[in-house]
């Protein structure tokens, strides 16, 4: 496993196409999920994957290749995203609050989460997750989807570990109503 | 059993599944699952949901990763292009080896001939083979071995930055 890091960040730092690619290949449909989770909206996605693969090959530098490759591909495209946000209207996210990230207003475009809901369980979360903000949305996703440590999400979203569990209890307490479970603050 | 009873534990099954509980809590949760059922009816909503997240599955234009891949040759290039400068370091590192033992050598077998044709002191000359050859080899020779640290130095700050 070790080596396979270090192969990575050695591919990363000589721009080798062969790693590239086998690392496109590898995390492309993770990538996706991760960015629609946390924009809520699945239009644009495409430009930032392709912007943050452009990154991680100029910044490859800065993967030491020490600690698991995702985290630092997440955070990546989460800057990415960030950036854009700034950058372009139409994503409609203020970035400026202490969170990172906030949903998007209501447009016109259909929500991404019922139409790829591929169970009765998914779709009952599907409008739920649309109206869940950005944060807990990608909390959940990291945790649950991406099988990320509390420690790895918060080098992904940049805040504290206590503030991240809050963030995944948060989450799982507006969804799990859906399912009859008692809901309660901490 | 009352309610703050039931919270208390169902605040360690999400400590639990958001995989920040102690050995010890996660031990006194099982035990008291065994018998709660309000509290096996949060865990189970929990799992629904946590199982439910995963049956998403979002479309991926099929062209994407040719898009990417085509954009990323060019830079790719360029960066590969970047990498001859470190062998030209190395290159310059063995140099200055040689540089270092070649002057060290001249001093040594032919000090005493510079001096006496240029009608010096021997000490003159070894001052001046130390001063304008052997000491600025010397220095390229020991910059070397600090580019990685200089480099990893810049990384940091690159990662800091990212």
């Amino acid at each position: 496993m070790e080596s396979a890091r270090q192969q990575i960040a050695l591919g990363l730092r000589q721009g080798d196409v062969v790693v590239l690619d086998a690392l496109v290949e590898q995390y492309q449909y993770r990538l996706v999920r991760y960015l629609i989770y946390l924009l809520g909206r699945r239009d644009g996605v495409d430009d930032l994957v392709q912007e943050t693969w452009l990154r991680v090959l100029e910044r490859g530098s800065s993967y030491d290749g020490q600690s698991r490759f995702e985290p630092w591909l997440f955070r990546v495209a989460r800057n990415i995203a960030l950036d854009a946000m700034r950058k372009r209207p139409m994503f409609s996210l203020d970035s400026n609050d202490d969170r990172g990230v906030r949903p998007s207003p209501a447009s016109n475009e259909p929500s991404p989460f019922p139409l790829a809901a591929r169970t009765e369980d998914a779709d009952r979360l599907a409008r739920s997750l649309q109206t869940l903000e950005s944060v807990y949305r990608e909390a959940l996703v990291l945790r649950f989807q991406e099988d990320l440590s509390l420690q790895e999400i918060s080098v992904v979203v940049g805040a504290p570990v206590s503030t991240v569990a809050s963030r995944i209890y948060r989450g799982l307490a507006t969804l799990r109503p859906q399912f009859g479970g008692e809901q309660h603050e901490h | 059993m009352n309610i703050d009873h039931h919270e208390s534990f169902q605040h360690m099954i999400d400590e639990s599944l958001a995989g920040s509980i102690s050995a010890e809590r996660e031990q006194s949760l099982r035990e008291h699952l065994d018998t709660c059922v309000p509290c096996q009816e949060y865990l189970s909503a929990s799992n629904r949901v946590i199982a439910g997240l995963g049956d998403f599955s979002f479309e991926v234009d099929p062209t994407l990763n040719a898009r990417v891949f085509a954009s990323l040759r060019l830079p790719a290039q360029q960066v590969q292009a970047a990498q001859p400068g470190r062998r030209r370091w190395a290159l310059i590192s063995v140099a200055a080896v040689i540089l270092t033992m070649g002057g060290s050598f001249v001093d040594l077998q032919f000090g005493d001939l510079i001096a006496s044709i240029f009608d010096i002191q021997r000490m003159q000359v070894r001052q001046g083979l130390l001063a304008f050859w052997i000491v600025p080899s010397l220095c390229v020779l020991l910059l070397f071995p600090l580019l990685p640290l200089l480099s990893k130095a810049g990384t940091h700050r690159e990662e800091r930055i990212l």
